[in-house]
């Protein structure tokens, strides 16, 4: 199955917002100025890049606070005009996992590939994998949360404007067209703040299948990367499940615009140099 | 002493109304508590906390969330069927949306990990539900090559297969039970599905026992009814016993609202326990009043009363104060309802002790004195002759034959005993239901084709990554397969063998733990990317620190699990460098629980039984008179427990619990023989005094034993063993109280003319026989 799409092609930070922009993007009701389609393809558009090259934290929470965290560094790049994109990662810390690598090629077309490099092991295996399990590396941020949906499936609706820690939003209710689409993601609605001025996300409210809060996604520290293209990205995105107290943390500790990232990265040789 | 004992009657007599006013205020507020009982039958609720393996368990708990399993079989001819399985899927996805579940296992959620060409593939068991005869074939042959599926979770006939639900910590028995009905009926479809499992079996229990209890106990008081009605032959003889009776449940229940308790399952005995107990205080007021009225033709219905209270109001002040004190000994149980039970037990005979010494005369005072039936008494041979005809038959004998009874009963006494010997300590809820019962089929299914009912668990602390702790957790694993009552196991080392053994192109050699802790962390991190790392959530903790082994029991009996729990903690013993720390869980505490009531029930019994003994020495002021009160008590216990050591009748949570009913039944009809006994042997020899005992007293203790063997014999009609029991039991004991007492009694006092029983100098002395002297 479609590896990437499911584990990697919208990992992290960029695949919760495009995941959340792009469906809601493509099916719009008419708004009064904007329509939620509009809103949300401008939203999709605010954070494309080529290429890049980060540093971030994955901080897993439970429920009586314990902790755990990974340190990892990860390259993106557009491939065949953007249909492809290509990622790179590499486990820094904890010790025991360290120098374990990804690479993941998400097809806008085709099933996915992914790799994994196992240091302890010296070895890099395929991994075919058709688990669109529940939590991403036992985060509370899922692979539906990071999959780009199929568009059609959803419809949308501008429910108001609100503003968000004082940045004034929109206010985009996202509901799966059939219960086959709602079994396949977990969930019943999604509600989306995108701020007005950049069309990022600020915050999601996730609610389950029975129509009860589910999550909580709450996105910050918002920096501009490409004045010229007015590019963005969150370095803070939090998600609690409010059911069960779990929260994860991605923190992006360094993030460059580096559209000319080497081709020699997104090579399972590469995946294996120490 | 004889002043006071007229004051009080004098007291009772004269005061009637305000007596009445009283009684009848406490019993209405009493029914008017009874609209905040509250049912509580979950039996997590009743576990004592203090108790080691409940320590053990909220320690597991507290690490790795509940590890109680409820399960759904399902079968069918064939389960890849395509309407079974796409039935299978439908109660899969509900299933999955339980939110009393932490972890769900069926085979749409299970995976099939294999290794090809330098690949690592991991997709679901079932991929796609098969269309053709051809795919339904491959299905069947991936799913026979998949272990984690294979005799797991599909049986290997594949005409079973089961979903597995692990309940939180905080769930309700009944509220999960009452989904999983409601999923079966909304996913119609071919197969047939059953619940399993623990939880279920919990419920089902006390909702059968509650059920069949509240239809056969309303016929089986009516029987009382009518029987007590052909013994007194008029109202007031059976309605005064009955609503005193009536009265003192709606007490006891009464108390048990107000005092802010719940009703579980043991405390379902309480009614039993007040029937069988309660109107014995009355129906020895009714019975005497009857022969004072007889006898004493001039007295009014004030005299009436004053006569009979004062003959009883010592007797039975003594027998039921000896009863509350042995009910109170139940208050040695560890578990809380148990305690409960002795409690509220003791507080209704109380009321209707006090109730038969005063609520009953200041009413029989009150009410105008009927009239004498004997013209009709003497035409109709009915149950009263025949009752008086018993009594004077066993009189005959017992004085004639004294010396032959106690040598038969001595002779019959130590057959019984032997049984006893034979006799099971094992709660198998199974035993309780028919083999076509769903819950007995699908726990005999899970056992027979699945890897077991319910779950033992062992907690390894340590760094888990560390190979030397995973090989540990690893070896304990395959030692624990090796019981024969152990079926499915599971731990976080099985996972990093498949793991290890997959990512080394399936090579045989591969299958085992590596040796390098880099490894192990790296494989977790690649099942985190390719798996769902929350399928460890049983197996290893947040942080890598605590590990557990699930080893499933193929055996519904406590005396399984106890077994593979002692067979652990031996290896445990003989490893002391391995890192395991408990041995336990849910099923650990229930067992270790059962078993305490058992044995604790037991102690109580024969804690109650010595305590009588020295009250009844006490009141007496004689040591033999304690020891002679032993006796019916003894021969009572002794035909119980060998009967049901002859029978194979195990000795579990309910039968060990009914004993009670003999320490109530059994003092009391002591007493009452050996009151009125010395009584009457002030006035005549020891043969005539038994004889005229029997017909007196004997007649009260009859009427009381026989009105509730024929209320519970009802009991015996019902489908539901612990049901039958509970008849079979309480007939048993009140008919071996009832010869200890009726029987073996006079034939010890005839023989052995104890010295408390005769007559003192002070009282009528001169027909003193030589012998006892």
């Amino acid at each position: 199955m479609r590896v990437g799409r499911y584990l990697f092609s919208n990992m992290l930070v960029l695949g919760v917002i495009v995941g959340l922009v792009i469906s809601a993007g493509m099916n719009a009701d008419a708004g009064a100025t904007l329509t939620a389609k509009e809103i949300m393809e401008n939203a999709a558009l605010s954070r494309k890049l080529d290429g890049s090259e980060a540093v971030m934290k994955l901080i897993i929470q439970n429920g009586k606070g314990e902790k755990r965290e990974r340190k990892i560094a990860m390259v993106t790049k557009l491939f065949d005009n953007g249909k492809t994109e290509k990622r790179v990662y590499r486990f820094l810390s904890p010790a025991d996992v360290k120098g374990t690598g990804v690479l993941a090629f998400d097809y806008e077309n085709k099933g996915d590939d992914m790799w994994i490099y196992l240091p302890a092991l010296r070895k890099t295996r395929r991994i075919v994998t058709s688990e669109r399990s529940k939590a991403f590396m036992g985060s509370e941020f899922s692979y539906a949360d990071m999959n780009t949906p199929t568009l059609t499936d959803y419809t949308f609706r501008t429910l108001k404007e609100e503003a968000v820690d004082g940045v004034s939003c929109w206010l985009i209710e996202v509901k799966p067209k059939n219960e086959d689409v709602a079994e396949d993601e977990g969930y019943s609605k999604k509600k989306i703040w995108i701020a007005k001025e950049e069309y990022t996300i600020r915050k999601a409210l996730y609610f389950d299948l029975e129509g009860e809060l589910l999550k909580e996604l709450k996105s910050k520290n918002i920096e501009c990367l490409d004045e010229l293209k007015k590019r963005y990205r969150s370095k803070y995105m939090e998600m609690t499940n409010k059911q069960n107290g779990r929260k994860s943390i991605f923190k992006i500790e360094k993030i460059e615009n580096i559209p000319n990232t080497k081709d020699l990265y997104f090579t399972t040789e590469y995946l294996e140099r120490p | 002493m004889k002043q006071r004992k007229n004051s009080f009657a004098n007291f009772v007599t004269s005061h009637p109304w305000p007596i009445i006013v009283i009684f009848v205020a406490v019993t209405v507020a009493a029914a008017f508590q009874l609209r905040h009982i509250e049912l509580d039958t979950e039996m997590k609720n009743q576990l004592p906390v203090d108790l080691p393996t409940r320590k053990n368990l909220t320690q597991i708990e507290k690490l790795f969330g509940g590890t109680d399993m409820i399960m759904i079989v399902l079968s069918a001819d064939d389960i890849l069927d395509i309407d079974v399985i796409h039935r299978l899927k439908e109660m899969s996805k509900k299933f999955e949306h339980i939110k009393e579940f932490d972890r769900v296992i069926t085979l749409f959620t299970a995976k099939h990990i294999s290794a090809e060409c330098g690949e690592l593939v991991v997709e679901q068991a079932i991929r796609r539900i098969p269309k053709s005869e051809k795919q339904k074939e491959t299905l069947r042959h991936d799913l026979k090559e998949n272990e984690l599926v294979y005799g797991n979770i599909v049986s290997k006939d594949f005409k079973h297969t089961v979903l597995i639900g692990f309940l939180a910590t905080d769930a309700s028995d009944e509220k999960v039970v009452g989904q999983l009905e409601q999923l079966i009926k909304q996913t119609k479809g071919p197969g047939d599905a059953l619940i399993g499992g623990m939880p279920v079996t919990r419920v089902k229990l006390s909702k059968d026992i509650r059920k069949d209890m509240s239809r056969f106990l309303p016929v089986g008081l009516v029987l009382m009814f009518i029987f007590l009605l052909l013994c007194f032959r008029e109202a007031r003889g059976v309605l005064m016993p009955f609503i005193m009776t009536v009265m003192a449940i709606v007490f006891a229940l009464g108390l048990l609202a107000f005092l802010g308790w719940k009703i579980h399952t043991v405390t379902v005995l309480l009614p039993v326990i007040l029937l069988a107990v309660a109107n014995d205080y009355g129906i020895h007021i009714m019975a005497r009043y009857q022969e004072e009225r007889a006898e004493n033709k001039e007295l009014d219905s004030k005299q009436l009363a004053h006569a009979t209270v004062q003959h009883l109001n010592q007797p039975i002040l003594a027998s039921g104060i000896t009863t509350m004190v042995g009910l109170l000994c139940l208050l040695s149980h560890i578990i809380i309802p148990a305690e409960q039970l002795g409690i509220l037990a003791a507080a209704g005979v109380a009321f209707a002790m006090v109730g038969s010494l005063v609520f009953i005369p200041a009413v029989l005072a009150v009410l105008p004195k009927s009239k004498s039936k004997k013209k009709k008494e003497k035409k109709i041979q009915d149950v009263a002759t025949l009752m008086s005809r018993l009594l004077n038959f066993i009189g005959d004998v017992a004085s004639k034959k004294s010396r032959g009874i106690l040598i038969i009963s001595g002779v019959l006494l130590v057959a019984f005993a032997t049984g006893a010997a034979f006799i099971v300590v094992d709660s198998n809820p199974m035993s309780f239901y028919k083999k076509n019962d769903p819950v007995w089929r699908a726990t005999h299914m899970l056992n027979e084709h699945f890897g077991g009912w319910a779950n033992v668990s062992i907690v390894a602390k340590g760094d888990i990554k560390d190979p030397a702790v995973m090989k540990e957790i690893d070896k304990l694993e395959r030692h624990l397969k090796k019981h024969p009552l152990v079926g499915t196991t599971s731990s976080i080392a099985a996972m990093v063998r498949g793991m290890n053994r997959v990512m080394n192109d399936n090579a045989a050699s591969a299958d085992k733990v590596p040796d390098k802790r880099d490894l192990i962390a790296q494989y977790f991190l690649l099942y985190s990317l390719s798996g769902d790392i929350e399928d460890f959530n049983k197996l290893v903790d947040f942080n890598y620190r605590n590990a557990q082994i699930l080893a499933q029991v193929r055996d519904s009996g406590t005396r399984a699990a106890t077994d593979v729990v002692h067979y652990t903690q031996a290896y445990i013993d003989a490893h002391p460098q391995a890192p395991f720390t408990i041995v336990g869980g849910l099923l650990d505490v229930i067992t270790n629980m059962v078993d305490y009531i058992v044995r604790g029930q037991l102690l109580s019994l024969f804690l109650s039984i010595l305590l009588c003994g020295v009250l009844v020495g006490a009141v007496m002021r004689s040591v033999v008179a304690g020891l002679i009160s032993m006796i019916p008590l003894g021969i009572a216990v002794s035909i119980l427990f060998g009967l049901m050591g002859y029978w194979g009748i195990e000795l579990n949570l309910i039968t060990a619990m009914l004993s009670s009913i003999m320490i109530g039944v059994g003092i009391d009809y002591t007493i009452h023989f050996l009151w009125r006994y010395r009584e009457e042997r002030r006035l005549a020899e020891p043969m005539d005094a038994v004889k005229i005992t029997l017909r007196s007293a004997g007649r009260g203790i009859l009427f009381n034993g026989f009105s509730v063997v024929v209320g519970f014999v009802v009991l015996l009609l019902s489908q539901f063993f612990p049901v039958q029991f509970f008849g079979l039991l309480v007939v048993v004991s009140i008919v071996s109280c009832l010869i200890g007492a009726l029987v073996v009694l006079p034939a010890v006092v005839i023989v052995f003319k104890p010295k408390f029983l005769e007559p003192t100098e002070s009282g009528n002395s001169t027909e003193e026989l030589p012998g006892a002297a």
